[in-house]
């Protein structure tokens, strides 16, 4: 899963810091998520996507992985 | 009202937990049981009041993934790790090559009466004098004083103290284990029903 969150906050000029206090979780959990390392819930990525103002498909991007979309795992 | 950070909760959470500890540690050895039933509550008191002071997010999704998935890796490993000990303890108990070797030589004096020569050899080696640990001798076996029947007694308990316990130790960890398992299997079955 790809997302532009980085991107989305460098254009409203948002720390990492007030994003989290924003939709309510960590400063960890959004490093984690912009770098690609931990795929939020359905839930979070809709709370992220509308602190943005944008839809959810404009934040994450779901790419299929090389085994295949059964092989995907959060480990 | 004073808001705390996180890394102060968790910094006062321990504190708290060590001094709770040690308070019920001490009255304990000391006999006296009604300082747990006060610092216990009070310490769970206290470190409520300090998460409900804290401005930050304490736990989210994530964590709680971690956590979960943290716990889960954590019962596999305490599970098949537990086993093995407990197995590999409680085989001491039924083992013979782990058990010491303790020979008696019964001796008829030429007064008529038996004397015994008791003697313990390291475990698995053979009866001889390079293998020897200790050895005592009951001169009248058939007259046994007080103070030889209970060196007498003392000797064969000794001699597999060090097993029995090692057993125990396996018991313990064993039934933890069942108790470990059964608990899981019931917050396990309790959440498929619940989600």
């Amino acid at each position: 899963m790809k997302n532009r969150i980085k991107v989305l906050r460098a254009e409203r000029d948002m720390t990492q810091e007030q994003l989290a206090e924003l939709v309510g979780v960590t400063r960890n959990t959004i490093i984690s998520i912009e770098k690609d390392k931990y795929c939020p819930s359905l839930k979070l990525g809709y709370r992220i996507a509308r602190i943005f103002g944008v839809g959810i498909d404009n934040v994450f991007t779901y790419e299929e992985d090389k085994d295949g979309p059964s092989a995907e795992s959060d480990e | 009202m004073i808001a705390m950070k996180r890394i102060t909760y968790l910094a006062y959470s321990l504190l708290v937990a060590c001094m709770v500890a040690a308070m019920t540690g001490w009255s304990m050895a000391a006999g006296n049981f009604l300082v747990p039933v006060i610092a216990i509550p009070l310490g769970i008191f206290v470190v409520y009041a300090c998460r409900a002071q804290v401005s930050e997010v304490i736990g989210d999704e994530r964590e709680n993934r971690i956590r979960s998935k943290a716990a889960l890796r954590t019962l596999e490993v305490i599970t098949i790790g537990g086993a093995i000990a407990a197995i590999i303890l409680y085989s001491y108990v039924v083992s013979v090559p782990l058990a010491p070797v303790i020979t008696g030589k019964l001796v008829i004096n030429d007064d008529g009466t038996q004397s015994m020569t008791i003697a313990e050899y390291k475990a698995g080696s053979m009866p001889g004098p390079e293998n020897l640990v200790r050895s005592t001798t009951i001169k009248n076996l058939n007259a046994m004083n007080d103070t030889e029947a209970i060196t007498y007694c003392t000797y064969v308990r000794e001699g597999f103290r060090e097993n029995e316990t090692k057993g125990l130790a396996g018991t313990v960890i064993g039934c933890g284990l069942a108790v470990l398992l059964a608990t899981f299997g019931a917050f396990y079955f309790y959440y498929n029903r619940k989600y």
